[in-house]
């Protein structure tokens, strides 16, 4: 059975190490997932960030990410490819295309979903921007703003398999060679690998989410309120309202 | 089988649009027909690629000028596919290779040398209900390419010269190219070359091969003989004296029933001037940044040989 046979290629100690083996794939397909994700981070939550604090640009910027995620990954890289030559960059700026729109996505929507309240509460007892931005708004979208790193990260374990095709290596190696030698052993045990790294990475992030996430905030209770800015509440009753709170 | 029946639809539209095309053309050429009475009609297949398209009009269009009344049905697809349609007449002639129409028909055949495969193909395709003429001397096969100035430094010509410096090499072919026949065993058995590094880049030769090879992050690469690059970058194929790998003569593939000596002896015209290095052209030629089509690359050069 092909399960099996894919399972017993990988307990296989002889295809550990090696030239070819599963460490060093596993090594380098998360050095590239690392790598990808750090520079998409870079930047997509401080634009995500910005767009939700202050609410400006947002339109553009949905559009602008939306089209980015309609981009073939894969036809971008080979598109690059034709001006750089093949390299490690070239990769990484794909898979960054390709994971900051849900980052940006979930730190704006983190932000847009903190009640105004809150907000003008803070702003009302004397908070600058910055604390609010670092003290109420960031810790209160902190489900949201992780829930897109999550997705962006599976999104990038699961498209780093390309980075086979174009000389480097990577757990996608085993589904091109697999393939190329019709030998579909070697490539189900590739598929099995990355869909064992994508879960392992996605518990590893509900995890920390779990952890960093401050008491009493959850995804369910950042609830979404009408942008009011101009729309002048008493500063007295927000400011009960968050010392009661 | 379903997908097998839609591509085969496909291709008959295709055909079908074409035919009307090709024959507003036919009646208003006046070299066509060389005043000779209708000698019969032939559907002409070519496998889904560029130089395919235009080995298929080289040939229907010196047929169509000697009177044939000719049909295409382009981009037919693999050997998977274009074998059966020979076999059920849907079509009757298709452009192949060589030594890859061998090894398809036949897994176990070891010849490599164009004589060796072109005298066992016969044997192989009688059972088939097939049939080719002559092969071409324009080839289309795997090669091993350096650079113009690593191939000086190190004097390389052909392959065997790699040996004294294969310890310091990296080759960048596509994956499968490790496993193959010319690949590790064939380099090592045939000519001592052993000790190499290998890089898979799977784009068959093509840019990202090519800008590791210019850039020296490989030494050596697997392109294709027709690639225009290797003329534009005045890359060197290194020889092949002992052929380890197998010749890939362009070879007309007919099935039985269309083919007959008078029909093979205008495609033996074309196939007599098509060298390695024209092929290369045309393929440069259909690539350029006019775009022409197959019918218009084909129809330029027969009508340079004099073939229309």
């Amino acid at each position: 059975m092909l399960f099996l046979e894919a399972l017993a290629f990988i307990v296989d100690p002889a295809n550990l190490l090696g030239e070819k083996g599963i460490l060093p794939r596993l090594v380098d397909h998360l050095l590239y997932t690392g790598l990808s994700l750090g520079v998409a981070l870079l930047i997509g939550i401080p634009v995500g960030l910005i767009i939700g604090h202050t609410g400006k640009g947002k339109n553009l910027v949905i559009a602008l990410t939306g089209s980015f995620r309609a981009l073939p990954t894969f036809g971008l890289l080979l598109f690059i490819i034709l001006f750089t030559g093949l390299g490690l960059w070239p990769l990484v700026f794909v898979l960054a295309v390709l994971a900051i729109p849900p980052i940006i996505a979930g730190a704006y929507s983190g932000l847009d979903s903190v009640n105004r309240e809150t907000i003008d509460s803070a702003r009302a007892i004397g908070m600058t921007e910055w604390q609010i931005l670092g003290k109420v708004e960031i810790p209160l979208a902190l489900p949201l703003i992780l829930g897109g790193i999550r997705s962006a990260t599976l999104q990038i374990i699961a498209t780093a398999t390309i980075a086979g095709y174009v000389g480097l290596t990577g757990l996608g190696r085993f589904l091109i060679e697999g393939l190329a030698y019709h030998d579909y052993t070697i490539a189900f045990a590739g598929a099995i690998l990355v869909a064992a790294l994508a879960l392992a990475a996605d518990g590893l992030l509900a995890l920390v989410q779990k952890l960093v996430v401050p008491p009493g905030v959850s995804r369910g209770s950042a609830r979404t309120t009408h942008r009011s800015r101009w729309n002048f509440r008493p500063a007295v009753s927000t400011g009960t309202h968050i010392t009661g709170g | 089988m379903p997908q097998h029946m839609k591509r085969r639809i496909i291709a008959g539209i295709a055909a079908l649009g074409l035919t009307a095309s090709l024959a507003a053309c036919a009646s208003g050429d006046p070299l066509g027909g060389n005043g000779s009475a209708d000698l019969g009609s032939l559907t002409i297949g070519s496998q889904g690629f560029a130089e395919s398209d235009i080995l298929a009009q080289l040939y229907g269009q010196a047929l169509a000028a000697k009177g044939y009344k000719i049909d295409y049905a382009p981009s037919i697809g693999s050997r998977e596919t274009f074998i059966p349609a020979l076999q059920d007449g849907s079509i009757d002639l298709i452009p192949d290779y060589a030594g890859n129409l061998l090894y398809g028909a036949d897994p176990k055949a070891t010849a490599t040398s164009t004589v060796d495969v072109m005298a066992a193909l016969p044997a192989v395709l009688e059972p088939l209900g097939l049939v080719v003429s002559d092969a071409a001397q324009a080839e289309d096969s795997d090669a091993l390419v350096v650079t113009k100035e690593f191939a000086a430094a190190n004097k390389l010509e052909s392959i065997g010269d790699l040996k004294p410096i294969a310890k310091d090499i990296t080759i960048g072919a596509n994956t499968e190219f490790e496993g193959r026949s010319y690949g590790r065993s064939g380099l090592e058995k045939i000519y001592g070359v052993t000790g190499w590094k290998f890089k898979a880049i799977d784009d068959y030769g093509g840019p990202g091969t090519l800008s590791d090879l210019l850039k020296g992050n490989i030494q050596v690469a697997d392109i294709y003989t027709t690639t225009p690059s290797i003329k534009q970058n005045d890359l060197v194929v290194l020889k092949d004296p002992l052929n380890m790998i197998a010749a890939q003569n362009v070879v007309p593939l007919f099935n039985k029933d269309s083919y007959s000596v008078a029909i093979a002896n205008v495609v033996n015209q074309v196939s007599n001037r098509l060298t390695t290095a024209e092929l290369m052209d045309l393929n440069e030629i259909s690539a350029g940044d006019s775009k022409p089509s197959p019918e218009k690359v084909a129809k330029d050069w027969l009508t340079k040989m004099g073939l229309l």
